[in-house]
C-alpha cells in the first residue's frame, strides 16, 4: 500500500478514535511533516464529529448544572479575564497601560486571598448548638461516641483549614513580592525596546496546580523570536519537560517554540525562536509534554495567552 | 422586539469570554445530545454522567481557544466529549473488549435516527443533511463508520466483534469517510 493511501487510513481510524498508541504516534509524526495530511486529518475528524447530530438527544439529571458549577469552584476553574496581551509600538503609553493592567490584576489576585482567609478563618470558628435535644440513658453512649467521632473529624478540619490559611498568608505575601518584581521587569522591557515591534503576553492558568503560576512572554514579531520568563512553576515529572506553543491563526496546529526549562523554585527564562515561521499577531501556550518536546502538542494545555 | 437567537458558535465564544449566561444556554442547548452520546459510548449512567460533567467543566476551559473559522461549535464540542469518553473506557480497560455483545444489534445511528423518537433530529436541517450523506455510504461502510463512532473500540476489537477481516475495516473505514466528508461538503 503506498504511503498516502496508509496515512489517510490512519487519519480516518483517528477520527473515530480507532488507533492503538504505536499507530497513534506514527500518525502525529506524519502529521507534523505533512501539511496536507494535517489539514485532511483536520477534515475527517469534523466529518466524524458531524455523526454527532444523529444521536437521540436524552435528559441529563436535572441537578447536572449545579454539578458542574460545584466542580469548578471545588477544582478552582474560574472565568475568563485574567489575561491579556497587546503590542507595543514606539509609543510609551503602551507600557504605561501595560503596568497598569498588571497591577489592577495583582490587586485582585491579593483581594481575592484576603475573602478566601476569611472565610476559611470563620469556617474554623466553633459551632454553638443551644437547641441540643435531650436523651435517655440507653441512647447516651452511641451519642458520646457519635460525637466523639464529629469531634475528631472537625479537629482534623480544622487543622486541614489551619494549614491553608497560612499557605494562602505566605501566598499573600508572594503576590506583593511578585508585584514589586513585575513593576521591574515592565521597567526593564522598556530598556529592551527596540526599533521592531514588541508583542508582550501574560499567560495565566485556569487549572488549579498553576493558579499562582506566572508567564510572561515578549515576542518579536519582526524577527519572530521571543523570551519567556516562568515563574512559580510546578515541578514536571522527570520524563516530561514544559513546551512553548505558538499559536498562529494562519496554521492549522500551535507552532512548536522548543522546550522551556525552569529551576528548583519553578523559575525560567528561555530565548525561543519556533520551528516555523509565524505570521499576524501570535498567540502563546504552555503545555507538559515528553521529555525533550514533541512536534505535535499531545498534552492538556495549561497556561494559555489571550 | 425579541432579540434573534444566538447561534452556538456566538454563545461559546462568549463563554470563552467568560460569560456564565452563555455557557448556561450552551448546556441546555447541547448537553441532550453529548449525554446520548456518552450513554451510548459507556453504557454506564453514573459513567455518562461523570463525563458530561467533566466535559462541561473542560469545555469552559477550553472555550477561549474555539475558532469559528475552524469547525463549527458542536462538532467541537463532540470532539472534546468523545475524546474524554475514550480516555475513561482506556482507563477502565473497555478499549480492547466489547463490553455486551448484545449492544452490536443495537449500535446504529440510523436505526435511532429513524425510530420517530428523536423530533430534534427531524428539526435540525444540519443532521438531515449528515442523515442523507451517511444513507449515501454502500451499507458495510455506513455500518461500521456508526459502530466504530458509538463504541470508541479500536480496529482490533472490532474487526473481531464483528467478525471482519482487519483489511477489510480499514479499508471501509478509510472510504467511508473520505466519501462522507466529500457528500458533507456538497460534493457528489
Amino acid at each position: 500500500m503506498m504511503d498516502e493511501e496508509r496515512f489517510e487510513e490512519l487519519a480516518a481510524m483517528n477520527a473515530l478514535g480507532m488507533l492503538e498508541n504505536d499507530e497513534k504516534r506514527s500518525l502525529d509524526g506524519a502529521i507534523a511533516r505533512d501539511k496536507e495530511l494535517r489539514a485532511l486529518s483536520l477534515e475527517l475528524d469534523q466529518t466524524t464529529a458531524e455523526l454527532g447530530r444523529l444521536i437521540v438527544p436524552m435528559e441529563p439529571p436535572a441537578n447536572m448544572k449545579k454539578r458542574i458549577r460545584a466542580k469548578m469552584r471545588a477544582t478552582g476553574v474560574r472565568g475568563v479575564g485574567v489575561s491579556r496581551g497587546f503590542v507595543i509600538g514606539g509609543i510609551g503609553w503602551a507600557l504605561a497601560a501595560s503596568f497598569a493592567v498588571a497591577s489592577v490584576w495583582l490587586w485582585q489576585e491579593r483581594a481575592g486571598m484576603t475573602q478566601q482567609l476569611a472565610a476559611a478563618s470563620r469556617a474554623i470558628a466553633p459551632v454553638h448548638n443551644p437547641a441540643a435535644p435531650a436523651v435517655d440513658d440507653g441512647k447516651t453512649r452511641t451519642l458520646e461516641e457519635e460525637l466523639k467521632k464529629r469531634r475528631d473529624e472537625f479537629e482534623a478540619q480544622k487543622q486541614a483549614l489551619a494549614a491553608e490559611i497560612e499557605s494562602l498568608r505566605k501566598g499573600e505575601a508572594d503576590a506583593k513580592t511578585q508585584s514589586a518584581k513585575l513593576t521591574a521587569e515592565v521597567a526593564a522591557l522598556k530598556h529592551q525596546e527596540q526599533e521592531s515591534q514588541l508583542q508582550i503576553t501574560t499567560l495565566q492558568s485556569k487549572v488549579w496546580e498553576y493558579r499562582r503560576s506566572e508567564m510572561l512572554v515578549v515576542w518579536d514579531q519582526k524577527r519572530s523570536q521571543g523570551v519567556v520568563m516562568l515563574d512559580k512553576m510546578p515541578k514536571v515529572d522527570s520524563d516530561k519537560d514544559y513546551q512553548l506553543w505558538v499559536v498562529d491563526p494562519a496554521k492549522p496546529d500551535p507552532v512548536s517554540a522548543g522546550v522551556v526549562t525552569v529551576d528548583s523554585k519553578g523559575s525560567g527564562k528561555t530565548s525561543f525562536k519556533p520551528v516555523e515561521a509565524v505570521s499576524g499577531e501570535a498567540k502563546f501556550a504552555l503545555s507538559v509534554e515528553k521529555k525533550g518536546g514533541v512536534p505535535k502538542s499531545e498534552g492538556k494545555l495549561l497556561m494559555v495567552g489571550p | 422586539m425579541s432579540q434573534p437567537e444566538l447561534s452556538e458558535e456566538d454563545l461559546l465564544q462568549r463563554a470563552g469570554r467568560g460569560d456564565a449566561r452563555a455557557f448556561d444556554q450552551l448546556y441546555d442547548r447541547m448537553a441532550p445530545r453529548l449525554f446520548g452520546l456518552l450513554r451510548q459510548m459507556l453504557h454506564d449512567e453514573r459513567e455518562a454522567e461523570d463525563i458530561l460533567q467533566d466535559g462541561f467543566v473542560l469545555m469552559w476551559e477550553r472555550a477561549s481557544t474555539f475558532d469559528p473559522d475552524r469547525s463549527r461549535a458542536f462538532t467541537w464540542a463532540v470532539m472534546l466529549f468523545r475524546h474524554k469518553a475514550i480516555d475513561r473506557m482506556r482507563m477502565l480497560g473497555r478499549r480492547n473488549r466489547l463490553v455486551d455483545s448484545a449492544i452490536l444489534e443495537q449500535t446504529t445511528l440510523a436505526d435511532s435516527a429513524y425510530s420517530g423518537v428523536d423530533d430534534e433530529v427531524q428539526s435540525n436541517e444540519r443532521g438531515l443533511v449528515v442523515r442523507e450523506a451517511l444513507n449515501e455510504l454502500p451499507k458495510d461502510q455506513r455500518q461500521l463508520i456508526e459502530f466504530a463512532f458509538l463504541k470508541g473500540l479500536t480496529h482490533h476489537v472490532i474487526a473481531e466483534s464483528l467478525g471482519i477481516p482487519l483489511g477489510t475495516v480499514k479499508t471501509n473505514i478509510r472510504r467511508g469517510l473520505l466519501r462522507l466528508r466529500d457528500l458533507l461538503k456538497g460534493g457528489a
